[in-house]
């Protein structure tokens, strides 16, 4: 069976009486990869895409809110800035057309570079149901383990909530320019009382913030005493591993290196912040 | 070994337009777009190769947008409407970027040259001043095995000068 839902309501019926049985689809970006691997073989959908009030971006008493189904194209407008790069990092154009930030917190991949940007800017994730309704979960909340996630089965990510968050900064090191999974990848955001949050993407099986360090940060004005102790932290905190694309003691130091220049490059910023976050 | 029965796959009806014109047809529910527009309906302009967005052959406009056809379901293409590259040119005269593949010689074995086309399609679409930039990005989804790419940037630039003119 196809299911096209046109209401995000619908869809939650769909969902609380299909539950698993039913494969979740919007832009389609994973899903439709592990088909054509052959790694899943669903006959029954649910699709999202049809969805038009989950596409939209609202402002809400300075908090940004993401419907599940707004796209890398979308965000790669926002002017959050590591929201921002990290979405223009994801494929090509075509990819970012078509994937979605409900997907991308699904999938739950530990190289997620939404997920990451979404860390570090202190983001809630939105899980409705039919019959519980709906519930905001911090979204470190969220991630459990390896592509284990606080989804049941039957709630649908319906939107993300970000706080103003007036600074940000993103960087990702993959091996190829253009449609790239990344190696390692580090986003670091400031609110507005200077609280800061370090996240990583690709160092253990869940995209990850960095409590300890962030810790080490908050309520300080950065300087590069700081930023180096900080740095060292984070080489600590992480815990990644060797596979194909790198190994844990290369990645261990890229998120030291990506800490310290990317805090630096905070420090080293307009006061005022970036443009309109 | 041999498969095991072979699950039967559900249908559902698809309601779209291509190139301007209305089909409604019954489509395996897992089906992708790519084997729709080839398989069923025949337009075998758009190709396919990797099958998980990496090279951009597949590229079709949906509502305007480039989308990769071998990851959209064609289910999901219900009430949309759809350009391939069979939908560029109106009779015997071309599209402006495909005169210009054409002219600048950026197609070699042409394989590519349908998803590059329909990608510099939504760009010249979209706006009317493009930067250099703007123009890599809007290619950067598409890989050529051939033609090592300035030849296609070439084209798409004297395309969108020739449409700024005309
Ligand atoms: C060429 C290519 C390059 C890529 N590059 C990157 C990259 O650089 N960085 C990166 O992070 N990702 C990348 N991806 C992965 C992918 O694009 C993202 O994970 C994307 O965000 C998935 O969104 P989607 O809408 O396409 O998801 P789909 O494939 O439609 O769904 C993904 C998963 O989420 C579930 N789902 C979707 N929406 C919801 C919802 N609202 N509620 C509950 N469940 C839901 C689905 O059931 C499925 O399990 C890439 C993919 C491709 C093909
Ligand atoms: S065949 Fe679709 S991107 Fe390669
Ligand atoms: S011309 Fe052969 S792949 Fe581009």
């Amino acid at each position: 069976m196809f299911h096209q839902p046109m209401t995000f309501k619908q869809a939650l019926e769909l969902r609380s009486e299909l539950g698993a049985d039913a494969t979740v689809i919007n832009g389609g970006t994973d899903v439709v990869v592990a088909m054509n691997h052959g790694a899943i073989k669903p006959t029954c959908f649910l699709d999202l895409s049809g969805i038009n009030a989950i596409r939209k971006i609202d402002r809400d008493n300075g908090h940004l809110i993401l419907g599940a189904g707004v796209t890398f194209a979308q965000l790669g407008k926002l002017h959050v800035r590591t929201l921002k790069e990290a979405s223009l990092s994801v494929g090509g154009p075509a990819i970012r057309n078509m994937g979605t930030i409900g997907g991308n917190i699904a999938t739950a991949s530990p190289a997620g570079d939404g997920c990451v940007a979404l860390l570090a800017l202190g983001a809630d994730v939105q899980l409705s149901s039919k019959d519980r309704g709906q519930r905001w979960i911090p979204l470190v909340d969220y991630f459990i383990d390896y592509r284990k996630t606080a989804l049941a089965d039957d709630e649908l990510i319906q939107a993300v909530r970000i706080p103003y968050n007036p600074r940000s900064r993103w960087y990702k090191i993959g091996k190829r320019g253009a449609v790239n999974i990344s190696l390692v990848c580090c986003a670091v955001s400031q609110n507005e009382d200077k609280k800061t949050q370090l996240a990583f993407g690709c160092v253990g099986p869940i995209p990850r913030t960095a409590p300890k360090a962030s810790a080490l940060l908050n309520g300080e004005t950065l300087s590069a005493e700081l930023i180096d102790d900080v740095a060292n932290l984070v080489a600590q905190e992480v815990s990644p591993i060797d596979d194909q694309r790198g190994s844990a003691a290369y990645r261990r130091a890229m998120c030291s290196t990506l800490t310290k220049r990317l805090l630096t490059q905070l420090m080293e910023d307009n006061p005022k912040g970036d443009a309109d976050a | 070994m041999p498969d095991p029965t072979p699950m039967e796959i559900p249908m559902t009806q698809v309601a779209c337009t291509v190139n301007g014109e209305a089909f409604t047809r019954d489509v395996p529910v897992d089906s992708p777009l790519l084997e729709f527009l080839r398989d069923v309906l025949g337009l075998t302009g758009t190709k396919g190769a990797c099958l998980e967005g990496e090279c951009g052959s597949c590229t079709v406009l949906v509502d305007g947008e480039t989308i990769n056809s071998c990851l959209m379901l064609a289910a999901q293409a219900n009430n949309r409407s759809i350009t391939t590259i069979e939908g560029l040119a109106s009779g015997a005269e071309l599209d402006v970027i495909q005169d210009s593949f054409v002219a600048t010689g950026a197609a070699q074995c042409g394989y590519c040259t349908p998803g590059l086309i329909m990608s510099a399609r939504a760009l010249l679409n979209d706006r009317p001043d493009i930067s250099e930039t703007e123009l890599l990005t809007a290619l950067e989804g598409n890989i050529c095995r051939c033609t090592g790419y300035a030849s296609i940037i070439e084209a798409v630039k004297r395309a969108h000068r020739e449409s700024q003119s005309s």
